[in-house]
């Protein structure tokens, strides 16, 4: 799936904010769970503390008496040692239960019995260690057999152990609910950390997907970049060839043209001349001597015919040079048709129409061997190439043998077409290779009549059809003439004009 | 010419027009050489090297060369090159008359050999009068034998 920069973005930042919210639901929670905890370990401290408290407190009271029923039982003060100390210590016993109760309000109202029965209790014994100091036993034992003191004691015991129990049910739930935030805390970690986890795995595979596609997206422009540079220096070597072929037509018409206008100007400059003679005798009338009279007549018989005549030859001359520019210019011009050619058909007919001069002779004919059976390009433009070529092989023959000639298409590279036309004719010398297809050239002996123009029209045809004609040849041998076209001029001048 | 051997002129132009005009001038300057004129590259080359192309058929000749550069069958630019590079030839005159005013063909004839160039005037009175001092050129030179 191709991912566009703005899905890129979008789905990124998305990420990034679940990404971000996730972390800060994890932290939040976390805050408040371990505050939670905190508070629990608080009420658990406490919790413990008051236990402490009332068993210690417990223990003084139990100590206090223990103490007092020892003194009543013996009178020796050193029983009365655990009674003092527990005396002297309870204040601080009681303060210690009441700072550590605060934290369990529910004890309050039994702390407050606590408080009064203590008083009470020690107010009890003091009585009685008092009363036994004194000597007055019986008062101190009747005041133990009152039975004050054991319920003080009974009712001192259940209260104790009243507030023990709830400070050990406060502590188990404390524990209980220490234990649930610790759960809680670690459930939220693991899933805070797994959805970080997963956000960042998205992350991460859309990172990697678009930079993939980012590294293929350049690869392709990399490569569009080379093939247009190729592109580039293949139209600026065509523009180079072209400009150049247009240069040396100018100059080629320019001199062609020039030529028979200096025997025009100079065969009338000359016709002038001659009438001076003419004139002569005119003027001289009857007294002309028969000099005048005989250079007279030779001037208008002899000089002035021929004047006449090679003025009248450079002018058709010119004409014909104007025609043949038009006729190339005209066919330049001309709109092509890019249509499906049978081309083996198509290199048949043209061979069939010079195969009676090919063939006249014994051992002599065209081979056709075409291996290209259809392309797609100008038919007329094809039709005149191939038989202008043909005609050439026939036309340029080397006398001394029969003519053999052989046309050869075949696929070349990128589908373009190859057509070779090979001949045993008398061959073109390696300095007119350029020279036969430009306009009014020719070359070797001139036993056989011609303008000039033919591969030059064929030159510009094979070029108008996007592709190029070569020559190959060695004087005395043969010559081969290759054409390679392109193998859809549609889709050529197409791509030409992108 | 001087000293009684009969100088041919060797004019290898292509124009008929051209060359009569050539001649008519140079027979009006006083030139009575004997001119042997080849309207195609192909046939000179005949002439100057012989069916063999060794040049021995020139050897004794005493030739002046008139070229021009446009010929129907080849550049005259290879034939100077050939009659400059033929042992029997390089030593005869070769005087370039054409219509190309080309700088660069130009330096490439005085390059080759070409001992003088000249180009064809449109105009009739320009070109006469280059072709009777070309006559005097002709009268004056010494042309030697081909080897």
């Amino acid at each position: 799936m191709p991912i566009s920069q703005a899905f890129f973005q979008r789905s990124n930042a998305l990420l990034l904010a679940i990404g971000i919210a996730v972390l800060v639901v994890i932290v939040a929670t976390s805050l408040w769970l371990t505050t939670a905890s905190e508070r629990y370990f608080g009420e658990v401290t406490a919790a413990r503390a008051v236990r402490s408290a009332t068993a210690d407190l417990l223990s003084l009271v139990q100590d206090a008496e223990t103490g007092q029923r020892g003194y009543l039982l013996t009178r020796d003060e050193s029983y009365l040692a655990p009674y003092n100390t527990a005396f002297s210590r309870l204040p601080d016993q009681r303060a210690r239960l009441e700072r550590a109760a605060a934290r369990l309000p529910e004890i309050g109202p039994i702390l407050q019995r606590v408080d009064n029965e203590l008083d009470q209790k020690m107010t009890e014994l003091a009585a009685t260690v008092d009363a036994t100091r004194k000597g007055d036993t019986e008062t101190a034992l009747s005041l133990v057999r009152s039975g004050t003191g054991k319920r003080l004691m009974d009712d001192l015991r259940s209260d104790l152990a009243a507030i023990l129990a709830v400070s050990e049910t406060e502590l188990r739930e404390a524990i209980d609910a220490q234990v649930t935030a610790s759960t809680r805390l670690r459930w939220t970690t693991i899933v805070g950390a797994l959805l970080i986890l997963a956000m960042a795995s998205a992350a991460s595979w859309t990172i990697i997907s678009y930079t993939r596609e980012l590294v293929a997206a350049r690869r392709e422009v990399e490569l569009l970049n080379a093939g247009l540079e190729e592109r580039v220096r293949e139209r600026t070597d065509a523009l180079v060839k072209a400009n150049e072929e247009v240069q040396r037509f100018a100059y080629i018409v320019t001199h062609d043209l020039r030529a028979p206008l200096v025997n025009i100007m100079g065969f009338t400059s000359e016709l002038e001349a001659m009438f001076k003679p003419i004139d002569a005798y005119v003027t001289a009338g009857n007294a002309a001597s028969p000099e005048q009279k005989a250079a007279a007549q030779e001037a208008l018989s002899i000089d002035v015919a021929e004047a006449i005549g090679f003025i009248r030859s450079s002018t058709r001359k010119m004409d014909g040079l104007i025609n043949a520019i038009l006729k190339i210019s005209r066919e330049g011009g001309r709109e092509l048709r890019a249509e499906s050619v049978d081309l083996t058909a198509l290199i048949e007919t043209a061979a069939a129409a010079v195969h009676h001069q090919a063939s006249a002779e014994e051992g002599g004919g065209i081979e056709i061997d075409s291996q290209v059976p259809r392309l797609v390009s100008d038919r007329l433009s094809l039709d005149q190439i191939m038989g202008n070529l043909l005609d050439n092989a026939i036309k340029y023959r080397a006398p001394d043998r029969p003519i053999r000639i052989s046309v050869r298409s075949r696929r070349e590279r990128r589908g373009w077409v190859k057509i070779e036309i090979e001949d045993n004719g008398r061959g073109i010398a390696g300095t007119d290779h350029e020279r036969i297809f430009e306009l009014f050239r020719r070359s070797g002996a001139q036993n056989t009549a011609g303008e000039g123009i033919g591969l030059a029209h064929v030159r510009t045809m094979v070029r108008n059809l996007g592709g190029d004609i070569a020559v190959r040849s060695e004087l005395g041998k043969g010559t081969t003439f290759t054409v390679t076209l392109p193998p859809d001029l549609a889709a050529y001048r197409r791509s030409a004009k992108a | 010419m001087t000293n009684g051997t009969p100088v041919s002129i060797i004019m290898i132009e292509d124009d008929e027009g051209h060359a009569r005009l050539i001649e008519k001038n140079i027979r009006r300057a006083g030139v009575s050489n004997e001119i042997i004129p080849f309207a195609n590259g192909t046939d000179a080359l005949n002439y100057l090297f012989g069916a063999d192309g060794s040049g021995a058929v020139s050897a004794g000749r005493q030739l002046l060369i008139l070229l021009d550069l446009n010929l129907p069958d080849m550049g005259g630019v290879d034939i100077l090159e050939k009659v400059k590079a033929n042992a029997h030839t390089r030593r005869s005159p070769v005087v370039v008359l054409t219509t190309t005013d080309d700088s660069r063909e130009i330096q490439r004839c005085y390059d080759l050999g070409a001992n003088v160039y000249i180009t064809k005037p449109v105009d009739y009175d320009g070109f006469a009068h280059a072709i009777r001092q070309l006559g005097l050129f002709f009268s004056v030179i010494q042309v030697p034998e081909t080897p």
